[in-house]
C-alpha cells in the first residue's frame, strides 16, 4: 500500500527536490501544497502517514500549519519540518509543537532515508 | 544600455529557493554570533531602474548603508540597509559596551554586512557552484546623483530581511547583477531545472 505523504512548500524545485528525494524502496501516494493554508486544507480533509512541511512560506507560514495541527482534536501526523531556517531557537519551536523531525536545507536524500527510517517507514 | 533579461517562473522560484537557503545559513551565522532568533523574509526577486532601485534601498533616512563588490563567476555589488533603530541593542549582543563611539557603530555596521551578506553570497555560489569572492563592505552615503551613474542600469536585484526577534533591529541586504552575470546565472539556474 502506498504511502500518502503531503509535501508543503511554497517552491516549486523544493517540492520537486523532496519528491526526487524520498526513498525509491517504498511506493508514495504524493499531495502537493503550494503554501500553508493549502497544507491546512489538505489537512483538514485528508489523513496523511508524513507530511514534509516547509517553514517559510508566504501569509500562512510552516509554523502556522504546526500550530493549526496542535490545536485540532484529529491525531497529530509524523511531520518532518525541511528548512533552510536552521537556527536553534525555532528547532526547539516546531519541535516543542509536535514535529517529529527537523531537517535543514538543502535537502540531503542519504538524511531524509535516515529520518524515514528512524521513524520506522522503512 | 544593458536590457533587462527576465526570469521565467520557474528560474525565479528556483532562484527565490535558493537564496531562502542562503539566508538561512546567514541569519544562522548570525544568530550563533548574538545568540539571538534571526527572524528571515521570503527573498524578493525584481527588476528595476537606478531610480526604483534608489528608493528601494533609501526610502528610510533612518538607515545605515553599506556596499561590497563581488567578483568571480558572477559579479555584481551587494548593497545592505541597517536600521539605526536597535543597532545599541545588537551592539550589547555583540559584547559593546555603552556608550557606543563613532568607530564602535562603523565596526559594527561592517561586521553585519559581512556576515549576512557574505554569508548570503556564499550560500547562493555555492548552491550554483559558481565562484564568487566578496570585498571587504564600506560605509558610504547614498547620494541620487552619483547613484544614476552606477552600472546598475536595469539589473536585477536579489532583496533578502532579516529582523532580530528580540529588538527592533533589521536589515536588508539586496545583490546587484550586472547583465553578463544574470546571463550566467540564468544558464546555471537552467541547468539545475533540467
Amino acid at each position: 500500500m502506498a504511502l500518502s505523504v503531503l509535501v508543503a512548500d511554497d517552491s516549486k524545485l523544493s517540492r520537486r527536490s523532496v519528491k526526487k528525494s524520498l526513498p525509491p524502496e517504498l511506493d508514495y501516494d504524493i499531495s502537493e501544497a503550494t503554501n500553508g493554508q493549502e497544507a491546512i486544507d489538505f489537512l483538514a480533509e485528508n489523513t496523511f502517514d508524513l507530511v514534509l512541511l516547509d517553514l517559510t512560506m508566504p501569509e500562512v507560514d510552516g509554523v502556522d500549519v504546526l500550530e493549526y495541527l496542535s490545536k485540532r482534536e484529529e491525531c497529530f501526523p509524523n511531520v518532518i519540518v525541511i528548512s533552510a531556517d536552521f537556527q536553534p531557537e525555532i528547532q526547539r519551536i516546531v519541535l516543542s509543537l509536535g514535529a517529529q523531525r527537523f531537517i535543514r536545507k538543502p535537502l540531503d536524500k542519504e538524511e531524509l532515508a535516515m529520518t524515514m527510517f528512524e521513524l520506522g517507514y522503512l | 544600455m544593458s536590457v533587462v533579461i527576465p526570469l521565467d517562473e520557474e528560474q525565479r522560484d528556483a532562484l527565490q529557493e535558493l537564496l531562502n537557503i542562503a539566508m538561512g545559513q546567514a541569519a544562522n551565522s548570525l544568530a550563533q554570533l548574538i545568540e539571538t532568533k534571526i527572524d528571515i523574509s521570503i527573498p524578493k526577486i525584481t527588476s528595476v531602474t537606478p531610480a526604483q532601485l534608489y528608493s528601494l534601498l533609501f526610502g528610510s533616512q533612518d538607515t545605515f548603508h553599506t556596499r561590497q563588490s563581488f567578483l568571480g563567476d558572477i559579479q555584481g555589488e551587494v548593497i545592505s540597509v541597517l536600521s539605526r533603530s536597535g543597532l545599541s541593542e545588537i551592539a550589547k549582543l555583540m559584547d559593546y559596551s555603552d556608550p557606543l563611539s563613532k568607530e564602535d557603530v562603523e565596526e559594527i555596521i561592517l561586521e553585519l554586512s559581512n556576515i549576512l551578506a557574505g554569508a548570503c553570497l556564499a550560500g547562493l555560489s555555492s548552491q550554483l557552484e559558481l565562484t564568487t569572492n566578496l570585498n571587504m563592505p564600506t560605509l558610504f552615503t547614498p547620494n541620487k546623483e552619483n547613484f544614476d551613474e552606477l552600472k546598475w542600469q536595469h539589473s536585477l536585484v536579489m532583496e533578502v530581511q532579516f529582523t532580530v526577534a528580540v529588538s527592533s533591529f533589521s536589515m536588508r541586504v539586496v545583490f546587484c547583477l550586472d547583465d553578463d552575470s544574470l546571463t550566467r546565472m540564468k544558464d546555471t539556474l537552467d541547468e539545475l531545472l533540467d
